[in-house]
């Protein structure tokens, strides 16, 4: 005990003098909170939109305006012809184009079809899809607002509703997952370097011939960066909550129990990579190397679902899938430890397992 | 102290494979007494020194340190020696004092005690003024006076110096020596490797290691029944040691 708390603080010595390790567990974080938070926002609203009406009646400005109060559109520009509304999509100065016929009103009141166009720029699917729905939706509530369809007994009443993210905030969904994100971007760096950092330095061949053990030396070293992990951590739940008013909905003790787990197992995968690697260089190319997938086949990113078979099995793999279930469900659904079970303990096997593991290879190699 | 002897080894060899590192290496080394160990690099220096602090075990033979069977205690062989080696392998980032501290708590010091301590070793090497600057802004000589009073913290009665003086101005060593061979007389056992002859005339005996094995043990006087120098002495003793070799 008395070995670990020397070494302990000793490492929290090494951590504040160390200003460039610092620097980035203190504004990592907050970086990626704003470029998540501000910067990457999936959500599609306001597509820029060219408008083409060759009616000019109070029923086709109305119909314009239906489209602008959806939110999904906003209207940028009236063409007076077809081909200025083409080259502006050609130009990516528009997204998408509304060309409504002339006769148009005249057509609709005499119930007979008329055909409005919404031309898309399909070259980014994500938009495109959202442009295609939420038209056509717009033009059925348009059509019964104006009672241009007659008003029966609807054989389906169907209404949809959204829960969790009624507003469909992409922030709500990706902000969350920042806690997993970041957690396992620097943790396992700054740990493996931490203990790189000895050999490198040639401390090990000092410590070798004191009475210290190597799992004294491991635990003393690994303590003061959960604490860091769990400063992060709760730093990020700070900034998504306030600044971007995600809310918290579920426990914060479960959610901070479980956070310890899952950073046990990303100071494990530190511990791992500072075995094999000699310098601290090869110990952040071997993090990031684990890094990538974790990024990209988690589910942080990328729906999960969509993956071919074999690549969403290989996500079970990563401590991270588990993880962003866990920190998305007690954020934003309210679930609790016991609902989310299914999730813990792969984490939990994952934490004994990488620890025990590197404990192990650490003290071979130093023995 | 019933015992005399600090360190003793008896045919104590390691093998790596089918290389021989150290082969079949004897020797008694009393308390208060400096063992200087020559030899060229690769010869075996380094590896007898592992056996001996307990890091390294050996392949055949056996050694005692301080009493303790270098086999079967290497922990508390590691707790009752010094180890101080020619490259700086304390903490750069650490101040003087914060580097004393986390080793003296290694070594089982703690509060009051480990600071009277520190004040001792501090004021030995004269390393006094500098208390909490970094070590990695201290110059090679006072690095490696650091490293000795690191060393010294726990009041071991055995040192391990691995060429402590390599590369340090001559001011230093000569300073070096002075902190050495007070200790010795205050009772310590230091086992040295050098390549400087002019502290190898100032050990009390000197062992020659070649390939492995000792070629001579003796005092350094001893050595000029040889040859007129240090230098021709182990020349002599290598080609001779080679010779037998082949046959």
């Amino acid at each position: 005990m008395r070995n670990i708390k020397a070494v302990a603080i000793k490492e929290v010595i090494h951590i504040l003098r160390d200003r460039r390790t610092l620097m980035m567990v203190i504004f990592m974080p907050i970086m990626q909170v704003m470029i998540y938070g501000f910067g990457i926002n999936t959500d599609v609203k306001h597509l820029r939109t060219y408008v083409y009406d060759q009616d000019r009646t109070y029923l086709s400005r109305r119909l314009v305006a239906a489209f602008e109060h959806s939110d999904y559109f906003s209207i940028k520009a009236q063409s007076n012809d077809i081909h200025s509304v083409r080259y502006a999509i050609d130009k990516g100065k528009a997204q998408a184009g509304l060309v409504i016929p002339p006769n148009f009103s005249v057509d609709v009141l005499k119930h007979k079809t008329t055909q409005v166009q919404l031309l898309i720029d399909g070259t980014d699917s994500t938009p495109a899809n959202v442009a295609m729905n939420s038209s056509q939706a717009i033009v059925s509530n348009f059509m019964q607002q104006e009672k241009l369809i007659a008003v029966g007994v609807m054989p389906i009443d169907f209404r949809p509703r959204l829960w969790y993210n009624p507003d469909l905030k992409s922030t709500f969904f990706m902000l969350p997952g920042l806690i997993a994100l970041v957690l396992h971007l620097i943790v396992p760096m700054v740990t493996a370097n931490a203990i790189v950092r000895e050999k490198e330095h040639g401390n090990i061949e000092q410590l070798l011939v004191t009475p210290i053990k190597p799992y004294e030396l491991i635990i003393g070293k690994i303590l003061p960066y959960i604490v860091v992990g769990m400063i992060i951590a709760t730093s990020i739940i700070l900034a998504i909550h306030f600044m971007f008013q995600v809310p918290i909905r579920g426990s914060l003790i479960d959610l901070f129990f479980l956070t310890l787990v899952y950073l046990i197992v990303c100071l494990g995968i530190g511990l791992w990579a500072s075995t094999i690697a000699q310098n601290q260089q090869q110990a952040s190319q071997i993090v990031m190397f684990f890094a990538m997938p974790s990024i990209l086949l988690s589910g942080f990113i990328f729906p999960r679902e969509t993956m071919p078979v074999w690549v969403h099995h290989l996500g079970y793999l990563l401590p991270m899938t588990y993880f962003l279930k866990i920190v998305r469900g007690i954020i934003l659904k309210g679930m609790t430890a016991f609902d989310l079970m299914s999730q813990i303990w792969p984490l939990l096997l994952m934490a004994a397992g990488v620890i025990i593991f590197s404990i192990n290879r650490f003290s071979k190699r130093m023995d | 102290m019933e015992n005399k002897i600090a360190i003793s080894a008896n045919r104590l060899t390691r093998r790596f494979g089918k290389f021989t590192a150290v082969d079949h290496v004897s020797f008694e080394i009393p308390y208060g007494s400096i063992f200087g160990f020559l030899g060229a690099n690769g010869s075996g220096k380094s590896t007898t020194i592992k056996m001996l602090c307990g890091i390294l075990a050996p392949s055949d033979g056996t050694g005692t340190v301080a009493g303790f069977d270098v086999k079967t205690q290497p922990e508390s062989i590691k707790q009752a020696i010094g180890y101080i080696s020619q490259k700086f392998s304390l903490y750069g980032d650490l101040t003087i004092i914060e580097n004393l501290m986390f080793f003296g708590r290694i070594y089982g010091l703690d509060g009051a005690p480990l600071q009277q301590r520190i004040d001792e070793v501090l004021v030995m090497t004269g390393l006094d003024k500098y208390l909490n600057k970094q070590a990695e802004f201290l110059s090679g000589g006072w690095k490696q006076k650091l490293a000795i009073a690191n060393g010294i913290l726990h009041k071991p009665k055995i040192l391990f110096l691995d060429e402590p003086t390599a590369g340090i101005d001559p001011l230093s060593r000569k300073m070096i020596w002075e902190i050495l061979t007070g200790l010795a007389s205050q009772g310590t056992a230091l086992f040295i490797t050098t390549h400087y002859m002019e502290e190898a005339q100032r050990c009390d005996q000197l062992a020659f290691i070649c390939d492995g094995k000792i070629l001579k043990v003796g005092t350094p006087l001893s050595y000029k029944e040889i040859a007129p120098t240090l230098e021709e002495a182990f020349a002599l003793l290598e080609s001779k040691g080679q010779a037998d070799a082949k046959h």
